[in-house]
């Protein structure tokens, strides 16, 4: 008799494991770092990209986080502990892969650029959030949410060096951006940095580099989401 | 009957788990109140704190191999830099600000003289990364150690993996840094009815209670906030305080609250460490306040005090030293970072 209910049991959890799991599919974000049209080809120094003033880039790091995908406006999918370092140097961190239920459909792809402040001041973490990935502000601690660095001749620094490492949660130089997109409902996204969008923004003559948060460091930060695009399929 | 019997050995299995479970917990002292330090996400283990105190005394976290933490955290003076009114990193290269007793530090919420850093996690790795203390890169401290000869272990013991990452070796200096509880002076006897205040203690006691509990309030004895306390400036070092993180003018000068638990050892005071004595900071609160736009509330109205009653206020604060503390075991030097430390 107890082996025939244990029995029941089994099956019951069986068929529950049967009716309420979900499939799921893998969903990836390609990540495409740009000047205009040309490739950052950052490990190929000197990579002149404006002839103009010798332009090289020779760092382009991000925070990508808080990944979501919408449908309506409604939101449908939330990737949990979303937090990717993003770094034009490093192939393998420009695909971002999260798996979601197979049935979802969205139109909207949403992510903050940058970490927001409670993660700031939730003390140390592990993975692309650890504080040996060169993100990190250490007199000042918190997250640098977007680092560009390169040359050019505009700038009158050491060696014509320019540096601007983005950060800063606090009131009210908070500097995480959260940004939207519409997209098509697949299972491959492309999403496009264009760092010529932003350069031709900056008079490297006059500022050379942002690196501590602040005014300037939000000023910058604005100008972040207009670089970024999604590409059509 | 014998149906029961995988039950009764998963019980025991069980229990037999939570009887082995690490016993390292927090105990917070009778009456304080509740930590801010979430120890969820870094619960305390025996081998955690070990390795904690094994990289709080190991100079190999500063870029030459020179200095530790210990060498400007002594645990004589409450971890504070006896007789250094600006502590020395390598090279004796000389910093800007005096290095704060240890102590307590699960209670605070911010962390360096203007409250810089906002993590106990974090903080290690200011003076690890500044030029003028460790000169040192997180990046390479972890590969130091996952070279060395015994923290791969270390590590292993404590967090079941030897790869060594930046989070577990701040966790583990935050797991040590814990454990310094100083909660056994004669005012917590007192505060615990084991004992009783002498006559000038308790007038002490009260002159303390009337004049600077406002700022140092008990059971910490600080309330940790950013107060300017009408140093005058030093010119040779121009330090704004609290203003260079915030960035608003009403920040300037202010500094955070210090606890005065132990005060007695970890002389010199003040954030550039300018008074040796106690009585030359009670001549400052009594006669030396310089009048400022951001000068505390609290200071406005000009304290005043009887050479007499200086003398019972100091006999009070000495009641805050914690020779249990000040000499416990438990944090002294471990004896396997002295292996390392062999001659060639």
């Amino acid at each position: 008799m107890k082996n025939l209910q244990l029995s029941l049991l089994f099956v019951l959890l069986c068929s529950g494991h049967f009716l309420f799991s979900q499939t799921y599919k893998i969903c990836q974000l390609h990540i495409l770092a740009r000047y205009g049209n040309a490739a950052l080809r950052l490990s190929e120094q000197p990579n002149i990209l404006r002839s103009s003033d010798s332009l090289q880039l020779e760092t382009l790091k991000f925070y990508l986080s808080k990944l979501e995908l919408a449908n309506k406006g409604k939101l449908v999918y939330q990737e949990p502990t979303s937090f990717h370092l993003i770094d034009a140097a490093n192939e393998n961190s420009l695909l971002v892969s999260f798996s979601i239920p197979s049935q979802v459909t969205f139109d909207e792809l949403r992510f903050d650029l940058g970490i927001d402040s409670l993660t700031n001041v939730s003390g140390a973490m592990g993975g692309d959030l650890d504080p040996t990935k060169g993100m990190y502000w250490t007199w000042q601690n918190g997250y640098i949410n977007f680092k560009i660095e390169g040359k050019s001749k505009f700038c009158k620094s050491r060696n014509h060096q320019f540096q601007f490492h983005l950060g800063g949660y606090q009131y009210p130089f908070s500097t995480v951006r959260h940004l939207h997109f519409e997209v098509a409902s697949s299972d491959n996204m492309t999403l496009k940095v264009d760092v010529k969008k932003l350069l031709d923004e900056i008079d490297l003559s006059q500022q050379d580099h942002v690196v501590s948060p602040g005014k300037p460091a939000v000023l910058l930060s604005e100008k972040l989401g207009q670089i970024f695009s999604i590409e059509k399929q | 009957m014998r149906s029961k019997w995988p039950l009764i050995l998963f019980l025991c299995l069980v229990s037999f788990a939570f009887l082995t479970t690490d016993k390292s917990h927090f105990e917070i002292p009778k009456n304080w109140p509740k930590p801010l330090y979430d120890f969820s996400k870094n619960p305390l283990s025996e081998n955690k704190i070990r390795l904690g105190r094994a990289l709080f005394y190991d100079p190999i976290l500063s870029r030459d191999n020179t200095i530790s933490c210990a060498s400007c955290h002594s645990q004589f003076t409450a971890f504070a830099h006896v007789d250094h009114d600006l502590s020395h990193g390598i090279n004796d290269q000389i910093g800007t600000r005096n290095a704060p007793a240890l102590m307590n530090l699960a209670w605070q919420s911010s962390f360096m003289w203007d409250g810089a850093i906002n993590h106990l996690d974090m903080q290690a790795l200011a003076p690890i990364s500044n030029p003028l203390e460790m000169d040192e890169k997180i990046e390479h401290v972890v590969s130091k150690l996952q070279h060395s000869n015994i923290y791969p272990q270390l590590f292993f013991n404590a967090f079941a993996d030897r790869t060594i990452t930046g989070e577990h070796t701040l966790k583990a200096l935050s797991q040590f840094m814990l454990t310094l509880v100083s909660s056994n002076s004669k005012y917590d006897s007192v505060t615990r009815k084991q004992t009783s205040f002498t006559a000038q203690e308790n007038k002490g006691y009260v002159l303390f209670k009337n004049n600077c509990a406002s700022c140092h309030i008990e059971p910490l004895f600080s309330n940790f906030q950013f107060e300017n306390n009408g140093l005058p400036i030093d010119p040779g070092l121009n330090d704004p305080g609290r203003m260079k993180i915030s960035q608003n003018p009403n920040d300037s000068l202010k500094f955070k609250v210090p606890s005065l638990r132990n005060v007695e050892f970890s002389y010199p005071y003040m954030h550039d460490g300018r008074f040796k004595t106690l009585a030359e900071v009670l001549k400052h609160y009594t006669s030396g306040i310089q009048q400022s736009r951001s000068l505390s509330s609290k200071l406005q109205q000009q304290l005043v005090l009887t050479s007499s009653e200086k003398v019972d206020l100091i006999a009070f604060l000495l009641t805050l030293t914690d020779k249990q503390f000040l000499f416990d075991r438990r944090f002294y030097f471990p004896k396997i970072i002295l292996s390392q430390t062999k001659d060639e």
